[in-house]
């Protein structure tokens, strides 16, 4: 039994107050005066006590049902169903079993599955249990049943995986089971070896109210040595125009013993490249660098191993290794050296990545240029039709157009391909120039400015722009002062145009001469080019977005190959996402089954950390200590009808109270003419 | 010659109650007093002080005015004339005023029942030209009016101022009495007794011994014969002070009997020592208490 309104019990202090009535009306009494107390004193004062129970008999009515109202307003509540529940009340059992790569530490995933047997071997027939691998996920392997060869067969078949520990989403798989369960008595039991790592405390998992919550500690000692590669650096260099890479490995050793005589090996592309011995001393790190390769092709496979210890699956660290591609630019000029010189410098300038250059006027432009180039740059060019048509279908098709409008620009009508009309030239050389402003820092152009002191465009003057208009569907990215569109972006097709409304040169404005003009045009560049660093590796558990790797114009079924070997096809809509579940590469093949990506997926390295945390602190979390304590078959939504049944009693209790006041004042009175 | 005691036909005596509101002792007592010999005027044995009471021998030394000279005429012996009594009797009343007889739960308290009781039987007596005394006493003599044919008023006077204060004694008191009273006469006694029935008759033996007849009125109030409170409630002892709480329903069929007992045992101990005693109610006329008086008056000289 619990109470609704349980701080009414405090009015209990008020049964004090018959009783101190009585007292005080007792003291208060008239004294008789009686001649002589001879006679009285001689009776036994033993009969004077007897006689006073008869008194306490109203006292305690009175205090009754003072009691019973005051219980009444507490709101008792009865914690019990209407499942018919025998001696031993059948179960809803979720053994949730941790299968992350720590569980492999030693012999901890044999006791594991043995515990998860001897669990199962609790599960009677009128018990329903399932079985749960968890992960940084969590997989429901078998739901609900009361066979348990079959759910023994899971845990048996069950592996660890390359995930990392996290106990949240397993319990909230657990709660939606249980949720769903009929049975008077739920259970959880959760086998694993509660890393730290695994448990932020803040998440919200929260099982069914009554639930039992039993956690079975597989642990031992991390005494056994362990290593792990935590990760790799790239140092590039060229040499010879051949680009050549040096990878620095770290190395985490986290038991307190020192390890020392192992040995790591660099692989690449499937040949061993050097091996390094391996000492670190315990609870420290250390870095392996080995000898510079010449990265000779694309998504080249490489790894570092280290030797073999407890915990083999973070001994291997992948990665993915590419010569840095250049983004292939052709700006379309008038020819005179004045007015590419900064366009000229600054495309000049970068690493990652590096910008190759072509300049052409504008009736050079040849169908090779556009097949190579990732971003045409028309810088204050004027474009006849033909050409504006062979541009247009080159965004369409997915390449990217960075148009500069000075006093020359023109683009033909007909051909709807800009973000904006443009207007008439404005000039600003009198009175105060033109300043820009309204930028979109959410945008990726100008997502590099938006932290405080890193660039202010607002300071550069503008002396003379083209009145833009924005087309339909466009964006205005910033504006000059007068309000008129300063920089707008458009998708076309597949590929975007972005629209400058003034000159690249100093001609109408000073922005070439200000420190935000590199970034600016770098930003625009690598935005219209679609370009994206290549990540060398990812971390189980994180996804995979498929379409980024999508080659122009590819419309051939792709697929997926994982690194156990099996075929994932890929839809067209280039929007697929894939989730890195295994250790090692993937492969996504394209055309002729070539590969148009790989992607290295590492296990996270904080697994490695076995520093183990109290189970009792998710209990605490997880379960209401109230419920669980009661054992109460709570949890199942009870009806409104059984609801208030349960509450219900407060009634009988108020009317049982005020009955006994009025036998109070029945007795009183009585005795009262007595 | 006795005395039937019975209730007259036709008279009316009054409620105590009542007469405690006139206030008035001389009053109470004439009205009492008078309405009770009138009442008695057709008895045939009135008074009875002054009766012959034998003849004996003359003896050389006595006085001749006493010789029966009709008796001498018929035997020719010389007799002398005895007489039964003293035709004027010395009459004291002890009145207790102790603080434990100023209670009364129906209009009037054991000590003005008393007062008038006193008021009454010293103006019956006074009637007969006996001589009347009065004492008032608590733990020691409060008031003393020697016995004398004129200090009626006095004595009414002495009654009028008496309060009751201090708790009483009976012993201390009637012992220094019993040495005062030289001349033998009728000592009334009006106390409530709230003492040992041994020590009661120890406070009065040297009276009785010293030939004086006393008579004893007990004088209860009702409530202090049925004990009829209802309420528990702290009881207080008028003279000591002293209180304890009280449970009546539960004290009171004890309380009855240990009351009868004591009356019982004074009954007892007072007709050992042929002191002549009985229990006044102050519920009930004062007239009980005059034919009670007149009563063993007569028994007395019959006796004799």
């Amino acid at each position: 039994m619990s109470f609704l309104a349980p701080l009414f019990f405090a009015a209990l202090a008020g049964l004090l107050i018959p009783v101190l009535l009585h007292l005080t009306q007792r003291e208060k009494k008239q004294i008789v005066r009686f001649p002589s107390l001879m006679f009285v004193r001689r009776i036994p004062y033993q009969s004077v006590r007897r006689r006073k129970i008869q008194n306490w008999l109203l006292l305690m009515v009175r205090m009754a049902a003072l009691a019973l109202i005051i219980l009444a307003f507490t709101r008792p509540l009865l914690n019990r169903t209407d499942v018919p529940t025998g001696g031993a009340a059948a179960r809803e059992v979720v053994i949730l079993l941790d299968t992350s790569y720590s569980m492999g530490y030693g012999d901890r995933w044999t006791r594991a599955q043995a515990a998860a047997r001897e669990q199962i071997n609790g599960i009677n027939a009128s018990d329903r249990g399932s079985v749960v691998l968890f992960g940084s996920g969590a997989d429901i392997q078998l739901r609900s049943t009361s066979e348990r060869s079959r759910l023994q067969a899971t845990v048996d078949s069950a592996a660890p995986s390359p995930s990392a520990t996290r106990f949240s989403p397993a319990l909230k798989v657990a709660g939606s089971i249980l949720a769903e369960s009929t049975l008077p008595k739920r259970e959880v039991v959760i086998i694993s070896d509660f890393q730290r790592g695994g448990w932020r405390g803040e998440e919200g998992a929260k099982l069914p109210e009554g639930t039992t919550l039993t956690p079975v500690a597989i642990q031992d000692p991390a005494d056994k040595p362990n290593l792990t590669v935590t990760g790799v650096t790239f140092a590039r260099s060229s040499f010879s125009n051949q680009q050549r890479l040096v990878v620095t490995a770290g190395v985490t050793n986290r038991t307190e013993q020192k390890v020392s005589g192992g040995s790591m090996t660099l692989e690449v592309g499937g040949l061993t490249i050097a091996t390094k011995p391996v000492a670190v001393e315990g609870g420290s790190s250390a870095s392996v660098a080995f000898d510079p390769f010449i990265v000779s092709g694309r998504n080249t496979r490489a790894s570092v191993r280290l030797s073999e210890d407890a915990l083999g699956t973070d001994n291997t660290f992948n990665f993915v290794v590419s010569p840095i591609e250049p983004v292939h630019i052709t700006v379309l000029d008038r020819g005179t050296a004045a007015s590419a010189l900064y366009l000229t410098r600054v495309l000049s300038i970068g690493e990652s990545p590096k910008f190759e250059t072509v300049f052409r006027q504008v009736d050079a432009l040849t169908d090779e240029d556009l097949r190579r180039s990732a971003v045409i740059v028309l810088n204050d060019v004027e474009v006849g039709a033909p050409l504006a048509k062979r541009l247009a279908r080159y965004v369409e098709q997915g390449g990217g157009m960075f148009v500069a409008t000075g006093p020359r620009a023109r683009w033909p009508q007909e051909v709807d391909t800009l973000p904006a009309t443009v207007g008439q030239p404005v000039d600003r050389t009198r009175g105060d120039a033109a300043r820009v402003g309204g930028l979109e820092y959410g945008h990726p152009v100008f997502e590099p400015f938006r932290a405080p002191r890193s660039g202010d465009f607002s300071s550069i003057p503008v002396y003379g722009y083209r009145n833009l208009t924005a087309a339909m569907g466009a964006q205005v990215l910033a504006r000059f002062d007068a309000g008129t569109p300063a920089v707008v972006e458009r998708r076309v097709g597949r590929g975007r145009v972005l629209l400058w409304g003034s000159t690249l040169d100093v001609s109408w404005s000073d922005l070439p001469t200000k420190p935000v003009f590199l970034p600016f045009v770098h930003q625009a560049i690598r935005h219209l080019a679609g370009y994206a660093e290549p990540e060398p590796w990812l971390t189980v558990g994180q996804v995979f977005n498929t379409s980024a790797v999508s080659a122009r114009g590819n419309t051939v079924q792709r697929v997926v190959l994982t690194p156990s070997g099996r075929r994932l096809p890929l839809d067209d809509e280039g929007t697929d996402v894939l989730e890195l579940t295994e250790q090692g590469f993937y492969e996504v093949r394209g055309d002729a089954n070539q590969a148009d990506a790989i992607v290295a997926a590492n296990v996270d390295p904080a697994e490695a950390d076995l520093t183990p945390m109290d189970p009792n602190e998710i209990r605490a979390a997880a379960v209401d200590a109230g419920a669980e304590a009661t054992g109460t078959p709570a949890g199942i939504p009870l009806t409104p009808e059984a609801r208030e049944k349960n509450q219900r009693l407060w009634w009988y209790l108020l009317v049982v109270g005020i009955l006994l006041l009025g036998a109070d004042t029945l007795l009183s009175n009585r005795m009262a003419k007595a | 010659m006795a005395v039937e005691v019975h209730a007259i036909p036709g008279a009316q005596f009054m409620d105590p109650a009542v007469l405690a509101r006139i206030g008035n002792l001389e009053l109470i007592s004439r009205a009492v007093a008078d309405g009770f010999i009138n009442g008695l005027h057709k008895a045939p044995y009135f008074g009875a002080s002054v009766d012959f009471a034998e003849h004996r021998g003359y003896v050389p030394g006595d006085d001749i005015r006493r010789m029966d000279w009709r008796l001498w005429a018929r035997t020719d012996r010389y007799y002398i004339k005895e007489y039964e009594a003293e035709t004027n009797m010395n009459f004291s009343v002890l009145m207790d005023v102790s603080k434990s007889m100023d209670y009364g739960s129906r209009g009037i308290t054991k000590f003005d029942y008393a007062r008038i009781l006193t008021a009454c039987l010293t103006n019956l007596v006074h009637h007969q030209r006996d001589r009347v005394g009065f004492v008032a006493f608590d733990d020691e003599v409060v008031e003393y009016v020697p016995p004398s044919a004129k200090h009626m008023e006095t004595v009414l006077h002495v009654l009028d101022r008496l309060k009751p204060g201090r708790p009483g004694n009976l012993k201390g008191p009637l012992h220094k009495l019993a040495e005062h009273f030289g001349r033998r006469g009728v000592v009334v006694i009006v106390s409530d007794f709230y003492d040992d029935p041994d020590a009661i008759l120890d406070a009065v033996s040297p009276l009785r011994f010293r030939g004086q007849d006393l008579i004893a009125f007990h004088v209860l109030d009702p409530t202090e014969l049925e004990f009829g409170f209802t309420d528990a409630q702290p009881f207080e002892d008028l003279e000591s002070g002293e209180q304890m709480p009280v449970v009546p329903e539960a004290f009171r069929e004890e309380y009855r009997s240990l009351v009868r007992a004591h009356i019982d045992a004074l009954t007892k101990s007072f007709a050992g020592v042929r002191v002549d005693y009985s229990m006044l109610d102050t519920s009930k006329p004062l007239d009980h208490a005059l034919y009670k008086y007149l009563g063993s008056r007569s028994k007395m000289m019959r006796i004799r």
